[in-house]
């Protein structure tokens, strides 16, 4: 399980340090991967592009998504995640602003396994972070690879 | 030129005036048939006067107004009413409407035996198109209105929605710069750093309350019956929770039921419980009851009463609008948006919200929800 990745698709640069240190915070060993647009972390999963070097069959053990990121949408990473043999149950935390019922609505038809709306107090953040953290990496029996 | 008998043989006066009238005249005999028409009402209905004199008047009005016009004219004549006074519809020759305004009275007899009925007619197509137009323009100036106000909502809503990543940044690094640096710095600079937090927190909570407004104004309603004492339950669960150092004293009466959207209601009951609350911050226990009863015409009228601080009334008028506060930050005030939430609800549901108070003697507002509100 430590040995396992999380990616972090995010182009808030403040937001990637906080989410860095809540899981620091909540003593998460695992490798913290950032990607800062879409289309890069079509890149990586899919080991193309700039990840052309990547192992395929080396995946995280969970995405976390913001919906909204430049080149390519959150809501189109999850569309390719769920299109694609290899990475179709991979666990994937959308983890954005808006809280908007049609944001929350297409995110599930997308088939997303989570949807947390980032709150703007910082202690309430990082606990957040923290429960997703502890949840799927530590609770959470992963699908064998 | 008509050719009626001479009613007055030496009175040309009279005939000339009638004649050179704007407003189109005639006399109509007791048996309905055209007598004198005037040139102007020739040109009105595009008739000469010779093919209308002795042809039944009634032909020439319009079928929809035919029978009024048939009733009004036998109460004329037979004295019930001395006048007519009223819109009415004509044929002219080439088939069209010709909309008038008739005024119709009995011509009588020294000794009050009826004798002619005088009729006159001013054509107000004019004024009805002008009217019309008018109307047009009215209504497409509403809907530019509304379309203007959706969008101004749409804009403020991306605004305070962008405002929250930003918020999110001065409130974390604040924070987290006052664990790093916190002992090395003097208390003034201590002091600094806790109002840049506490002006993020209430900044938060401002972005939060106008997605309230927002929420309010703009979602569907969902109307069904709801049991508000089941919510106000909850609610008042929820704010003790919050502060569970705080003595509450609260009573909610059991079985209001009211019809409305409950996520709604809920917001609300939040509001306007979470002011009593907020606002017996000074009393030593707060005391808060929420009662109410059902009407004969099945509207709900509940209370929420709290003997906290009250407000002066001589306000009362700025209590709902937006951002408007009447009590300081050290009462408990907050963005002054909470009851503008409440009153915005409370239009939806076409219900009626207002308060009473005596500054110091606590505060009861009162809400009136309709049995089955308008869609």
């Amino acid at each position: 399980m430590t040995n396992k990745e999380i990616l972090l698709v995010e182009d808030n640069p403040d937001d990637v340090e906080l989410t860095r240190l809540a899981f620091e915070e909540s003593k998460i060993a695992n490798k913290l991967v950032v990607v800062g647009d879409g289309a890069a972390a079509l890149d990586y999963l899919f080991a193309q592009g700039k990840h052309a070097d990547r192992d395929p069959a080396q995946l995280p053990s969970i995405v976390l998504l913001d919906l909204n990121l430049p080149k390519v949408d959150g809501r189109e990473v999850l569309q390719a995640i769920r299109a694609n043999e290899t990475t179709k149950t991979l666990p994937v935390v959308v983890l954005t602003t808006s809280a908007e019922p049609f944001d929350v609505e297409a995110s599930y038809a997308l088939g997303v396994n989570s949807y947390i709306q980032k709150p703007v107090d910082f202690e309430q953040f990082v606990w957040a972070v923290k429960q997703v953290g502890l949840y799927w990496l530590v609770l959470n029996h992963p699908r064998s690879s | 030129m008509s050719h009626a008998h001479a009613l007055h043989p030496g009175d040309d006066c009279f005939r000339l005036a009638m004649n050179s009238s704007g407003i189109g005249m005639a006399i109509i005999g007791l048996d309905g048939t055209w007598r004198e028409i005037n040139p102007a009402l020739e040109h009105m209905l595009g008739y000469r006067g010779a093919e209308l004199i002795g042809r039944p008047a009634a032909r020439w009005v319009h079928p929809d107004d035919a029978e009024h016009a048939r009733a009004q004219t036998e109460a004329l004549i037979d004295g019930r009413i001395a006048t007519v006074d009223a819109p009415q519809r004509y044929l002219h020759r080439n088939g069209d409407t010709v909309w008038v305004h008739a005024n119709a009275v009995v011509m009588r007899s020294p000794a009050g035996a009826p004798l002619y009925l005088l009729v006159q007619l001013r054509d107000t197509s004019a004024q009805r198109q002008a009217e019309a137009a008018l109307r047009a323009n009215a209504e497409q100036h509403a809907t530019a209105l509304e379309a203007s106000n959706r969008q101004l909502q749409l804009f403020a809503d991306a605004v305070s929605h962008d405002l929250r990543a930003p918020l999110r940044s001065i409130d974390s690094f604040s924070a987290l710069l006052a664990e790093r640096a916190g002992d090395a710095l003097d208390e003034t600079s201590r002091d600094y750093l806790a109002r840049v937090r506490s002006a993020a927190t209430r900044m938060g909570s401002l972005l939060a309350a106008l997605s309230d407004l927002s929420y309010a104004t703009r979602a569907e309603l969902k109307p069904a019956a709801v049991d508000l004492s089941l919510i106000a339950e909850w609610v008042a669960a929820e704010l003790q929770e919050a502060e569970p150092e705080r003595s509450a004293d609260m009573r909610v009466q059991p079985g209001l039921i009211g019809v409305g959207d409950e996520r709604l209601l809920k917001l609300l009951l939040t509001e306007l419980i979470g002011n009593a609350w907020k606002f017996s911050r000074e009393c030593p226990q707060a005391r808060i009851d929420v009662s109410g009863e059902t009407g004969e015409d099945g509207a709900l009228r509940l209370r929420v009463r709290d003997a906290g601080c009250g407000f002066d009334m001589r306000y009362a008028h700025k209590l709902f609008e937006p951002f408007q506060r009447l009590h300081g930050p050290e009462q408990g005030a907050g963005h002054g948006l909470g009851l503008a939430i409440a009153q915005r609800i409370v239009e939806r549901h076409h219900g009626h919200l207002r308060a009473e108070s005596t500054p110091g003697g606590g505060s009861t507002f009162h809400l009136e929800l309709p049995a089955a509100p308008a869609p």
